[in-house]
């Protein structure tokens, strides 16, 4: 994954490291932020290496970028709400009822199976739209218009569920056997995971939808002044955001086999950590969908590592809670740097 | 502006902090006068026959879990044949305090009887001996409640008995045994830490399961199906010899076979464990998984409900050794500390998964 | 007419209120009796003393989503301490004093550190969690001695005692807030934490109190845990910080910063425990609870929002069009 940024900051900007960081502190520091994750992980690579034989191993790290797919795609819808300075954290209860609902509806009426991917992508842009509605238009802070739904969508879904279960029998052949399937040695799930995470990335960098996105997150003023239409912008985030989790919620339920009505509910602090963990700035403007998938794959690379080494549920805890801290203070540390030392070559820029 | 805006804070300070005052000065001597529940349960005086008005209300752990679905059916069956109202109650969090809550709103309805899955058979233990205390009789099943908040206690298996049937369906899975690894529900669940402590003992000391051997760090999921499977994937990698994973949640046993296949381990590695035979007919028919267990829910809450109205008749008082007589479910006598043993595992298998319809 | 401007949303609380009892009453016959009432407010109390500590914080224009980890801790300590044998009067400060700690952890990362708020209460979260479960052990905590059981099992007349320490604290937190400076400093850091800094606001430290007070009050809460259900677990009042929020939001409490009163908090967790009483009373089964919840929310923080909206779309319309833009 890291190779394919190298190559995309190769393209957009051409010239050597130096002049990057003077030119833009943002950007650069957006980058540097993506490498603090990377260098994040690798230490606990390292760490875990050299505690736990059976770590460094092919088919545990198959194992590890499985359990990190669904999060690093849920990951990547979340940031685009993210960058916008908002928060969405209805996403687990979204991903609920679109993996419930839409596998019900299909295994009632067996000529919808080939596009159930279809009706959870028009369930998650309805539901996104009816958050990016009530932060856009009608204003409400999006943590609390989105922990309104959380519980409305919840609500729904087991409502509609009445205590049954949509069996594994019971979902389309087609994408049950896509859980199983493996494509050049690694799971298909991982494979759709990159593809999801990087047409994301590839839409944020280079269509105007994911650019005033930036734009908006980074000064929503400055957005609203320079003409850019602010409600349009945070509900395309918001339906973004919903079409993706009600994606990944097929993808989760087909994984686990049999849906209940609380499939994925609580699943929305684990995203929020892993898009923290990502350098995704909680303020909105900066960071990036890699960063959010790779902020899954540390999530999932410690829950491995621990698990290898025998460690109890209770460390557990401890562990991930300091990692998101940790995670934050060497972003922030980072991005200071980076901040006085754009600074300071502007300033030299300029006496020169 | 400033200003203003304080005077007028300390206008509703005063009001506010006058008002606990007063609350304080006026009666403040600190008399625990139990908040009496409106009417408490009917008197024991009347018999079986007349038992219209009798009330019995059901409150699972949590409400949505198709295991707790299948225990409300068996007890509003009992309350149809008994003639009484059934009614089924409780949140649809996983949350100790909607419980609590639940039950306490519960005590003024003045149901006859409470059947109870605990949570938290501590923290619910209040709330319960308040209902007590307002002459309902209370009845747990499934997950049991602090001994003294309640008067029985009907328990699907014994934790021996569901113990050594879950290591049962592992050597159905691994006829030559093999690393065990357990995902349990929670540390703070009695009956999952029971099943696991009783499950080391087993493999430790009986000969029958000599040829198992176990990890003995026990894994949490939490009744979460995407964390058991993040975790049986995790015990794979850890362990290379595992051969079985067993859970005595319902959620995760499926979740962790599903997890198996979907990593193309199956037939290497098994899940098995406690699981409702709907949620393991495919694994079973496909041929990834040969056994799972558990017991009929539906007979458990029929059985419980049965027992609290005999409770409330006075047919029974609790007392050990007496027989609870539920009609075709069977007789079933009250042992030490309130504990009646329903004890009827179920071995789902090939031959018989079709038998099962919850 | 200022009067009634000043406390328009509070007000609105009180109306819901009505609203809610008078649904509540038709819906269960057995929801209006004083006795019963006050036992269920008792279940209230623990998600009020968690919201009175959040309330500063989220003035502030921060938020702590630890604070349910916290009172874990807190209880879990208030337990052990007692089957310990150690006496309340001693326990009391001590446990206080380690919840105040983990508070101010917080506090420091998210003043001193520069992180942001939700980050870093995030982390620990589980941090928090993790550190209940390791000192509660598998088992939890039970067998507590009657003198920690006093607050819980006591009564002030018909009101349980745990309420009127709730209103004691929710009469002390208005205090605070209202008239000194450590609330001055509170609003002013949430409406503009630059124009604080330069106004020679102590900004940082005000941040660690309120985060350090926050703490505090869910080891209070931790207390009430303990005196009320007679136990301790690792995995006490997990997933209630959702409830908490919502009751200081729904407060008029702008998520934002800069404004919200301890009043409108106390409305709110009394609202959303008539509510909820209501619906248990009424066996309304879960499902439809979660619902009602998440819709008032919405309803609650969005039809004012709405109106104040179309008013200003529309000025001529409504002649009074005096509403500032600002907080407060």
């Amino acid at each position: 994954m890291s190779t394919v940024q190298d190559t995309a900051t190769a393209t957009t900007a051409p010239p050597g490291l130096a002049e990057r960081l003077g030119m833009t502190g943002g950007a650069a520091a957006l980058r540097l932020r993506f490498v603090g994750v990377v260098v994040f992980q690798l230490l606990l690579v390292v760490v875990f290496t050299a505690v736990a034989p059976r770590f460094l191993t092919w088919d545990n790290a198959q194992s590890i970028l499985f359990t990190a797919a669904i999060l690093a795609i849920a990951a990547a819808g979340q940031t685009l709400v993210v960058l916008t300075g908002n928060l969405d954290l209805s996403v687990g209860s979204i991903m609920g009822l679109s993996a419930y609902v839409v596998f019900d509806v299909a295994s009632g009426a067996p000529v919808l199976q080939p596009w159930v991917v279809l009706l959870a992508l028009l369930v998650g842009v309805v539901l996104g739209a009816f958050n990016g509605f009530l932060v856009a238009v009608v204003q409400i802070p999006s943590i609390v218009a989105t922990l309104g739904t959380l519980s409305i969508y919840r609500g729904f879904v087991s409502f509609y569920a009445d205590a049954t279960e949509v069996t594994s029998g019971e979902l389309p052949r087609w994408i049950r056997t896509l859980a199983t399937e493996s494509w050049f040695g690694l799971s298909s799930y991982v494979w759709l995971a990159l593809g999801i995470v990087l047409v994301v990335g590839f839409a944020l960098r280079s269509l105007p939808w994911g650019r005033q996105i930036y734009a908006y997150g980074s000064n929503p003023r400055a957005a609203y002044f320079y003409g850019l239409g602010s409600r349009r912008i945070v509900i395309g985030a918001y339906v973004g955001a919903g079409a993706i989790a009600a994606v990944v919620g097929l993808l989760l339920g087909a994984q686990v086999g049999n849906i209940n009505s609380l499939l994925a509910s609580g699943i929305e602090l684990q995203v929020l950590a892993a898009v923290v963990i990502g350098g995704v700035s909680i303020w909105g403007g900066s960071g990036s969908v890699y960063g959010a998938a790779f902020g899954a794959v540390v999530l999932a690379t410690i829950n491995n590592g621990l698990v290898l080494l025998g460690v109890q549920e209770f460390y557990r805890l401890l562990f991930q809670g300091a990692a998101i801290v940790l995670a934050v203070a060497v972003d922030a540390m980072v991005q200071r740097r980076v901040q006085s030392a754009g600074n300071r070559r502007r300033t030299l820029g300029v006496t020169a | 502006m400033n200003g203003h805006l304080r005077r007028r804070r300390r206008a509703v300070v005063t009001v506010v902090a006058a008002a606990a005052g007063l609350l304080l000065a006026a009666c403040s001597t600190e008399a625990p006068t139990a908040p009496a529940a409106g009417g408490g349960g009917e008197t024991q005086g009347e018999d079986a026959s007349g038992d219209e008005d009798m009330k019995i209300f059901m409150a699972p752990k949590f409400t949505g879990l198709a295991y707790f679905e299948v225990a409300r059916e068996g007890g509003e069956r009992a309350g149809e044949e008994l003639g009484i109202e059934f009614e089924y109650i409780g949140s649809d969090k996983a949350e100790a305090t909607e419980q609590i809550a639940t039950l306490t709103n519960a005590i003024p309805q003045a149901p006859d009887a409470l059947v109870v899955s605990a949570i938290d058979g501590d923290a619910v233990a209040p709330a319960l001996k308040q209902a007590r205390d307002a002459g309902i009789k209370v009845v747990t099943y499934d997950a049991d409640a602090a001994v003294d908040a309640r008067d029985l206690f009907v328990n699907q298996l014994s934790y021996e008995l569901a113990a050594s049937t879950m290591l049962d369906a592992a050597l159905l899975n691994s006829p030559e045994g093999g690393l065990v690894a357990f995902i349990s529900a929670s540390p703070t669940a009695p009956n999952h830490t029971a099943h696991v402590r009783i499950m080391k003992e087993l493999i430790d000391t009986d000969p029958k399961y000599s040829s198992l051997s176990y990890v003995d760090t026990v894994q949490f999921a939490g009744d979460d199906a995407t964390k058991s499977q993040e975790l049986a994937l995790n015990l794979i990698q850890a362990n290379p010899d595992l051969k079985v994973i067993i859970s005595s949640s319902a959620v995760s046993a499926p979740a962790a076979q599903q997890a198996i296949i979907n990593a193309g381990k199956s037939g290497e590695v098994f899940a098995t464990g406690v699981a409702l035979p709907s949620s393991v007919r495919d694994f079973i028919k496909d041929g990834h998984s040969t056994a799972f267990m558990m017991w009929d829910p539906a007979e458990l809450g029929y059985i419980a409900t049965v027992a609290a109205h005999q409770l409330v008749t006075g047919e029974i008082t609790a007392e050990e050794g007496q027989m609870i007589d539920a009609g075709e479910a069977g007789t079933y006598e009250v042992l030490a500390d309130g504990e009646v043993q329903y004890n009827k595992p179920l071995m789902f298998t090939a031959d018989n998964i079709d038998d099962f319809d919850f | 007419m200022t009067l009634v401007r000043r406390y328009s949303s509070e007000l609105l609380l009180v109306v819901l209120i009505v609203l809610a009892a008078l649904w509540s009453s038709t819906l269960s016959p057995y929801f209006l009796n004083a006795v019963n009432l006050l036992s269920s407010a008792q279940f209230f109390v623990i998600f009020a003393l968690m919201a009175f500590g959040l309330f500063p914080i989220v003035v502030q224009g921060e938020i702590d989503i630890s604070l349910a980890s916290t009172l874990a801790v807190g209880s879990v300590l208030f337990a052990t301490l007692s089957v310990e044998g150690v006496p309340l009067a001693a326990a009391l400060p001590v446990v206080l004093a380690v919840t105040a700690a983990l508070g101010a952890v917080n506090g420091l990362l998210v003043a001193y550190a520069g992180l942001p708020s939700l980050a870093v209460t995030l982390g620990t979260l589980g941090a928090y969690r993790g550190l209940a479960y390791l000192l509660a052990g598998d088992a939890g905590v039970t067998g507590i001695t009657p003198e920690y059981l006093l607050l819980g099992s006591s009564w002030i007349g018909i009101v349980p005692s745990s309420v009127v320490l709730a209103l004691v604290v929710a009469a002390l937190f208005a205090v605070l807030m209202g008239t000194t400076s450590f609330g001055r400093y509170s609003y002013a850091i949430g409406s503009s934490p630059g124009a604080s800094r330069m106004a020679a606001v102590p900004v940082r430290r005000t941040r660690v109190i309120a985060y350090a007070l926050a703490g505090a009050m869910a080891g209070l809460a931790g207390l009430v845990w303990v005196s009320q259900y007679q136990s301790a677990r690792g995995d006490n009042a997990d997933g209630s910080i959702l409830f908490v929020l919502t009751a200081v939001v729904l407060g008029g409490v702008s998520i934002k910063g800069g404004s919200g009163r301890a009043l409108g908090v106390l409305l709110a967790t009394v609202l959303l425990g008539t509510i909820q009483t209501g619906m248990k009373l009424a066996n309304v089964p879960g499902t439809s609870q979660t619902l009602v919840i998440g819709a008032l929310l919405i309803l609650a923080i969005g039809l004012p929002q709405a109106v104040h909206l179309v008013r200003r779309r529309f000025p001529t319309a409504l002649p009074r069009r005096a509403v500032t833009s600002g907080n407060a």
